[in-house]
């Protein structure tokens, strides 16, 4: 849905630009411009909410504050939206679109905004997780899935074929358990609690699962939604999960991608940026370099790169694993020392 | 017969499993944890520690590895000389693996007199192990196909559109990766002829190696020396 964006000045990345693909695997060393790029996308969310500038009625920027311009894929190639601010502040807190004149582009700009307005972004907690949730709070997936348990009981009531699904990969995943299911707690809220597959189907609360099947479940609970986002943004997507299952978050979190390969080709496609600092994961994407994007700091300053621009890439490949690419340097991507 | 299958992915060990009881000609038994690396060169370099663990922790008789030639030189007829050990070649490096590794290896506690090394089957699947999903029902995939794309610097196909030939898509699921590797290869039923003509240096290597264990099997075992 974005296919670029363009930085000036917004945190680390002063002069930077990223294009994106449908699903991007972002690496890089601390304060490269990762979660700069996902705050970025969130404020663009925010500020779709509110009315928006038009390019003639935009007021003087501030050169010397922060500007984003996301560039975006069809059909809303024609529209630009920018980012800014006013002369008086040094935060983006102004939202410009480029559109075509008329009634027609209004119209585009509506259907984007409301695209938009649906960005997503998840850091995953284990902890929040675990707890009980009001039931009221399902409706969608909180960035720390700490309504996992609210979620989890809305879907199996309004989407009960999706949830099967989703209970279904469960199984075999964590094949020690057979099911999900919900109990209310005292205080009037819901907990989540898992079927074991031996000892006769023992219930086993959500604070008692493992911090890695609460990360896979919440994965999970992101790639059978019935109604995604156009956007989910993931950061640390290998958090808690064991690096042979890495092949599975990977594998989920392309289902929403690239929902024509597994069957379900009437869904729009979800784009995906997701960070990690593992390279087992990065090994899992060596068929597919175009969707890493390198984060880089030189001094105070990040840029973006994309794998697949490195020219010799193939060659390097022959003689080390693309996460061990990466750990030695050689690709960018690495801390300074 | 019980030994032990190092491959990159679940997908790929099931596949191996049945090539190798085609092969042997009769069921075998694994070793838990299934073993996995991570792809070239990472087999390389996990091969000794697994061939050590192998010797002194377990009771398989033999170790089947088979990787992905890549762009890399494909085993051919002159490597298998007497002494012969091309660097470039993936077979010839994991035969070195196989023979430094082991040769160090003293007896291991357990270990039949006529057992005492772990066997050795090395494949290589040429470019990668969809190529030989597709024997049989592809006839543009082969080693010789691929060999002569060397040649020529211009490949017939690429490790991506192995993959979209086999599954429709360059991304498979693990679960639909695995049932389509195994309905591949089950299409042999029993008979690995094709592949061995088809990818005689990759898959032909393997099912020799993999022959010489049942006559490794078959021969009596060394008589004790004297006193």
């Amino acid at each position: 849905m974005i296919s670029a964006v363009q930085f000036r000045n917004f945190k680390a990345l002063r002069s930077a630009a990223v294009k994106l693909g449908p699903f991007n695997l972002v690496i890089g060393p601390n304060g490269s411009g990762k979660t700069s790029l996902i705050q970025a996308l969130l404020r663009l969310r925010s500020l779709a909410g509110l009315p928006a500038a038009h390019r003639h009625e935009e007021p003087p920027p501030n050169a010397a504050g922060p500007e984003l311009v996301f560039h975006f894929n069809p059909p809303y190639q024609n529209l630009h939206v920018t980012l800014a601010c006013d002369t008086n502040d040094f935060v983006c807190n102004l939202l410009v679109v480029d559109h075509p004149p008329g009634l027609d582009g209004e119209r585009q700009w509506a259907g984007l905004r409301a695209r938009l307005l649906t960005i997503r972004a998840f850091l995953f907690d284990h902890y929040a997780m675990a707890l009980p949730a009001r039931r009221e709070d399902g409706a969608q997936l909180a960035s720390n899935a700490g309504n996992l348990a609210a979620v989890l009981a809305a879907r199996r009531e309004k989407f009960p074929a999706a949830f099967a699904l989703l209970e279904e990969e469960f199984r075999r995943l964590v094949p020690e358990f057979a099911g999900l299911d919900f109990r209310p707690t005292p205080s009037g809220q819901i907990e989540l609690v898992a079927r074991t597959a031996a000892n006769g189907g023992e219930l086993l609360a959500a604070d008692s699962l493992s911090q890695g099947t609460l990360y896979l479940l919440a994965i999970l609970t992101l790639a059978h939604d019935p109604e995604p986002p156009a956007i989910v943004c993931l950061e640390e997507a290998d958090r808690g999960v064991h690096p042979r299952m890495l092949r599975e978050v990977r594998d989920a979190l392309y289902r929403l991608s690239y929902p024509q390969d597994c069957g379900e080709a009437a869904r729009a496609p979800v784009q995906v940026i997701a960070t990690t600092h593992s390279p087992y994961l990065l090994d899992l994407l060596r068929e597919h370099p175009e969707e890493v994007v390198l984060a880089n700091k030189q001094g105070n300053a990040a840029s973006f790169e994309r794998l697949s621009d490195r020219a010799d890439l193939v060659e390097l490949l022959c003689e080390a694993s693309l996460g061990d690419l990466w750990y030695s340097g050689i690709l960018g991507g690495v801390p300074g020392e | 017969m019980k030994l032990a299958i190092l491959s990159e992915s679940p997908a790929d060990e099931a596949a191996l499993r049945v090539l190798v009881e085609y092969v042997l000609g009769a069921p075998f038994a694994t070793v838990q944890p299934a073993l996995r690396a991570r792809g070239w060169p990472s087999v390389e370099q996990v091969l000794p520690a697994i061939l050590r663990h192998l010797h002194f922790n377990t009771a398989a008789d033999g170790l089947v590895v088979v990787v992905d030639s890549d762009d890399t030189v494909v085993h051919d007829d002159p490597h298998e000389a007497v002494g012969y050990y091309h660097p470039l070649c993936r077979i010839c490096r994991l035969r070195a693996v196989f023979r430094r590794t082991l040769k160090n290896l003293p007896p291991a506690h357990g270990r039949s007199a006529g057992q005492q090394k772990v066997l050795r089957a090395v494949g290589l699947a040429v470019p990668a192990i969809e190529a030989w999903y597709l024997c049989g029902r592809d006839t543009a995939v082969t080693e010789t196909a691929w060999i002569a794309g060397q040649a020529s610097g211009r490949q017939p196909y690429s490790r991506r559109e192995l993959k979209w030939r086999v599954y429709g898509t360059e991304r498979p699921s693990l679960p639909f990766e695995l049932r389509r590797a195994v309905q591949e290869v089950s299409r042999h039923q029993g008979d690995v002829r094709r592949l061995e003509n088809d990818f005689p240096r990759g898959f032909g290597a393997l099912a020799q190696d993999l022959r010489s264990w049942r006559s490794a099997a078959a021969s009596p075992p060394a008589p004790a020396p004297l006193a």
